[in-house]
């Protein structure tokens, strides 16, 4: 994976907030984010939950509005889902009535990529192979364990060849041993393909063996407390010498010791 | 970590891994034992109806043999009334009644049900426009309802369709308008992020999602359906299986009597565990465990 200098993502003053309804208040999610990032960056966002993290993805996606400043790819204002971007979910958010195969080819129908049918074959094939995943074409999500149906979900992020993948915690529901082949997985592809990504976690060893930078977030209202570089040379996941290192484990503590004040607070319910 | 990779790798890849056991008599008795338990119980239950009613000191006027039921059953469902006859004491010309008012006022109930229920879930205004009718008219007995259609309609064919309309209607609203509401966020969510326009979001995503609250609404629709079909017929009416039953009674022929209420059952549960097969057809995914 290279990372160049030309910023794919830059947020400006970013603010998003939320109207609660009942209270007839607002509720400020994220606060003066200020973040660029480079096209090829792999960069983990943490922080505990409810601090916005969320948002933050989902603004650059285009799904919500925003409350102030401003967030640009490629130089353009985000107003609006495109195709450049492609999201990876938590619960996967497959289509329970269609086939893995008909799952992926999902982006093809609702938009129009200019692309023959010929090449979206192509492509189709080239995603489930490299999810590892070819042979599962007619099978249905609820017959995938959930390592799989995460496969299918990256599938279909990566079918629009797409610049920049967001990941929102996407390996929290999967147990510990598919996690880690999981995120072997994840760096390969994103390395593979040359992607930018944004990866949302609340896994610390996660965010150091995945990121390039890991942004640490604060609690309510979110806003940046500390971009941590993480210099660890890749392929890491099966690199056993990165886990064992003095480096690791000082990262480590780093990042629990910013994070670990806010989780409390969470936990209070402050 | 490597080794993990490898294992998973290796459980997922080894031919081995699913083995051919073939047709063993547990297999066969596992496949097959519902329907056989099901058989011998129902069999044993109308040998015994039919000794008791036999040996017993039982007046045929309250309880007929079971022979006597299927008898009348076979017989009324093999003979039609002759041209022009004024009373028909066929089951099969009041059957074939009662089942054309009861489909016309399912498709009419579905007709209006759907399109009305997809609207409420999919639009705000629309929703608090006819939440408070619907809810009124669903909690609304629909037994109370029947002297009015009867004062408007008379006792005719038109008033026993919209009676069976009025019961089977709601169930369906209320099931397409939930299904609509409880689509889930994700789903909607990703369906945007690769590009999906409001129409695509409504035919790619709510509709297949909705459709088996559908068919769950049109089942319960069934049931209120035919209630309805049952209360028209005795209230008012001459023809149909709830007038068979109040004129068979009347005239002290319990076992035809007997032999409605039976024929009831068949078709309502044939029409019920029609829509649970369409229901796992269409939605495989939901795994819905049914009583």
């Amino acid at each position: 994976m290279q990372i160049t200098n030309e910023n794919i993502i830059v947020a400006e003053d970013l603010t998003i907030s939320y109207d609660l309804h009942r209270e007839r208040k607002k509720l400020i999610a994220l606060q003066d984010i200020n973040l660029e990032i480079k096209k090829g960056e792999f960069v983990v966002l943490v922080g505990p939950s409810g601090c916005g993290k969320t948002s933050f993805i989902n603004a650059v996606s285009g799904l919500i509005p925003k409350s102030g400043g401003s967030v640009k790819v490629r130089g353009e204002e985000v107003t609006a889902p495109g195709p450049d971007r492609a999201m990876v979910f938590q619960d996967y958010a497959l289509l329970p009535w269609r086939t893995v195969e008909s799952n992926i080819r999902l982006p093809y129908e609702l938009q129009n990529l200019g692309i023959s049918e010929e090449e979206k074959k192509q492509r189709v094939k080239n995603c489930l192979e490299l999810v590892d995943l070819a042979g599962f074409e007619k099978s249905f999500p609820y017959e995938l364990s959930g390592g799989m149906k995460q496969r299918v979900g990256i599938a279909r992020a990566l079918a629009t060849n797409p610049d920049i993948l967001l990941a929102d915690e996407p390996f929290a529901a999967i147990d510990a041993m598919t996690r880690e082949a999981m995120q072997a997985e994840m760096e390969r592809i994103v390395s593979e393909t040359g992607q930018t990504c944004v990866f949302i976690t609340h896994s610390i060893d996660e965010a150091i063996l995945l990121g390039d930078r890991v942004v640490v977030i604060s609690y309510r209202p979110g806003k940046i407390k500390e971009i941590v570089n993480i210099d660890f040379p890749r392929p890491r996941m099966n690199n056993s010498e990165v886990k064992i290192s003095k480096t690791y484990a000082e990262l480590r503590d780093h990042i629990w010791n910013l994070v670990k004040d806010e989780a409390m607070q969470t936990t209070r319910g402050e | 970590m490597a080794k993990a990779t490898e294992q998973i790798q290796y459980e997922t890849d080894d031919p081995n891994r699913i083995q051919d056991v073939g047709w063993t008599f547990k297999e066969v008795w596992r496949r097959t034992r519902g329907f056989v338990v099901t058989s011998v119980n129902l069999i044993i239950f109308f040998i015994l109806w039919e000794i008791v009613t036999t040996y017993g000191n039982i007046n045929s006027l309250f309880l007929p043999k079971a022979s006597a039921m299927f008898q009348e059953l076979w017989i009324g469902m093999t003979t039609r009334a002759p041209e022009g006859a004024v009373f028909s004491g066929s089951i099969l010309d009041h059957f074939l009644h009662s089942f054309k008012n009861l489909m016309t006022g399912l498709a009419i109930a579905m007709a209006i049900g759907i399109p009305g229920g997809l609207l409420m879930g999919g639009n705000k205004y629309v929703e608090s426009i006819l939440s408070p009718y619907v809810w009124a008219l669903a909690s609304l007995p629909r037994i109370a309802l029947v002297p009015l259609f009867i004062l408007f309609l008379g006792f005719t064919t038109t008033m026993q369709v919209t009676i069976i309309v009025i019961s089977a209607v709601f169930p369906i609203v209320i099931n397409a308008w939930a299904g609509v509401k409880t689509t889930e966020k994700s789903l909607l969510a990703a369906a945007k992020v690769f590009g999906a326009n409001r129409v695509q979001l409504y035919y790619k995503v709510v509709l297949p999602y909705t459709l088996p609250f559908i068919i769950s609404g049109i089942q319960q629709g069934i049931g209120r359906g035919l209630i309805g079909v049952v209360i028209a017929e005795l209230f008012g009416g001459s023809n149909g299986l709830g007038y068979l039953i109040q004129r068979s009674a009347d005239t002290f022929n319990t076992a035809m009597t007997f032999a409605v209420l039976l024929l009831l059952i068949v078709m309502s549960l044939s029409l019920i565990n029609f829509t649970r097969w369409l229901e796992a057809k269409v939605a495989p995914w939901r795994n819905v465990n049914h009583l």
